[in-house]
């Protein structure tokens, strides 16, 4: 089999197995959607909010969620004793990551589109957002996040405390993503289109790159030792 | 086997009293800042051993992904720890310096945002590092965290630069704006504090392998 091959086998057994048991996805945009009338309840009745504080409500929501299912991702590989299985499997380490991260991917978008019409209906009575343009950077967010995600998620599911430690070391190395996220998210809800936010994008395209390629040659080593 | 008496150990005995005695003796005083601004020397010496640790730390990650040698993971782990001593440090003596220069503790300036993500990457890498039992393991997952965080580092100052910096910029490209005088006090401060990394360093690359020799022990007896 070649690469291409290989991951699209994994990426779609992962995916059946979350059709079947759909255990990430509810947890994913059920949390997400508790951090948002959370947040929006603290906010206050009469408080007015500004464009980029919104766009601040709404990244909060969509990372502290997504780490619910990045969790998963490799929590469930190591309860059965599959990951050893993968490994001896015929399957390159290589495949496995680029699988596990599409499948990331893939959860991001789909509890993002619940969350994003949850957000919109609780916070966005008067924004109106190009959707091109924020679809390009829930894009660019979700393909950094997941690429870091998926990474240290291994190192995470190699320790005994792995739901307490994927945080801990995932959101310090995804803060310059999300201050460019709440920052490109800000211009958007107010009014700017895709080319105005050019500046942002880059960075954050260049982020997703970087730990896609480190992603790809570290995480042999990392998952040999999970 | 840990030295009684290392080299750089002694050299720092002598090197940072003689530094500190030459910021507040030999430098000026600054016309405008008066005596705060002595701070700045142990603040810019600081800074330059931290990020040379952080560098260490990704550069001993990769050897140690490369050829397997105890020895990389020893000298991994001693410049994380010496690293984010080095950046508290940092981060305090700028809020000190901070406080009466701009009337706030702290501000979300490139370099301190960059200073500080930095700081919780690699203690991010130290709670990791207690995490796991076994020493190889331990040694292959922070090696990846160390060169994961280090290459977050250009991305970091970029995002950071959209904030409007208020942070001096001593060092241009153009030249150094500072007077002979407190030029020569700075360059003691930062030769200072990197004999005292080197130092810190050594000492506690020691430390790790004698800790790892002793479990070898352990493992041998008890067999």
């Amino acid at each position: 089999m070649n690469l291409g091959q290989q991951i699209m086998l994994l990426y779609r057994k992962d995916l059946r197995v979350e059709v079947r048991k759909k255990e990430s996805l509810i947890a994913m945009a059920f949390f997400g959607a508790l951090i948002m009338v959370i947040l929006n309840l603290a906010a206050g009745r009469s408080g007015r909010i500004e464009a980029e504080q919104l766009a601040g409500i709404l990244w909060v929501a969509i990372l502290f969620s997504s780490v619910l299912g990045l969790g998963r991702v490799f929590a469930r590989e190591k309860e059965n004793g599959c990951v050893a299985a993968l490994l001896v499997s015929p399957l390159s380490p290589e495949a496995l990551f680029t699988a596990k991260a599409l499948v990331n991917f893939t959860l991001m978008c789909c509890s993002e589109l619940v969350l994003v019409p949850v957000f919109l209906a609780l916070f966005g009575g008067r924004l109106e957002p190009d959707p091109l343009a924020l679809t390009v950077l829930l894009g660019l967010v979700n393909l950094g996040f997941s690429a870091a995600g998926t990474l240290l998620s291994a190192l995470a599911a190699g320790t005994r405390r792995n739901e307490v430690l994927l945080p801990i070391l995932l959101y310090p190395l995804c803060l310059p993503l999300v201050i460019l996220a709440v920052k490109a998210t800000g211009a958007v809800f107010g009014g700017s289109a895709l080319f105005e936010i050019l500046d942002q994008l880059e960075p954050m395209a260049a982020f997703g790159l970087i730990y896609a390629v480190a992603g790809y040659l570290l995480f042999a080593h990392a998952v040999r030792e999970v | 086997m840990l030295k009684r008496y290392d080299p750089f150990a002694l050299l720092a005995l002598f090197a940072l009293p003689a530094a500190a005695a030459m910021v507040f003796f030999y430098a000026p005083l600054e016309e405008t800042m008066g005596l705060v601004q002595k701070i700045f020397y142990f603040h810019l010496g600081l800074a330059a051993a931290a990020f040379l640790s952080f560098f260490v730390a990704c550069i001993a990650g990769v050897f140690y992904l490369v050829r397997r040698q105890r020895v990389w993971d020893e000298r991994g782990a001693a410049a994380i720890e010496v690293g984010v001593l080095f950046t508290t440090l940092v981060l305090l003596t700028g809020s000190i310096w901070g406080r009466p220069i701009w009337n706030t503790w702290w501000t979300w300036d490139p370099r301190l945002t960059t200073s500080l993500i930095l700081w919780f990457i690699f203690t991010a890498c130290l709670i990791l590092r207690g995490a796991v039992e076994q020493e190889a393991k331990r040694a292959v997952f922070s090696a990846v965290m160390a060169i994961a965080g280090f290459i977050d580092v250009p991305v970091v100052f970029l995002s950071a630069r959209l904030w409007r910096s208020i942070h001096p910029t001593v060092i241009r490209s153009e030249g150094i704006a500072l007077e002979p005088a407190m030029l020569a006090t700075l360059a003691a401060c930062v030769a200072a504090m990197l004999i005292l990394w080197a130092a810190l360093f050594r000492l506690r690359c020691g430390m790790q392998r004698q800790e790892n020799t002793l479990l070898d022990l352990q493992q041998q007896l008890s067999r």
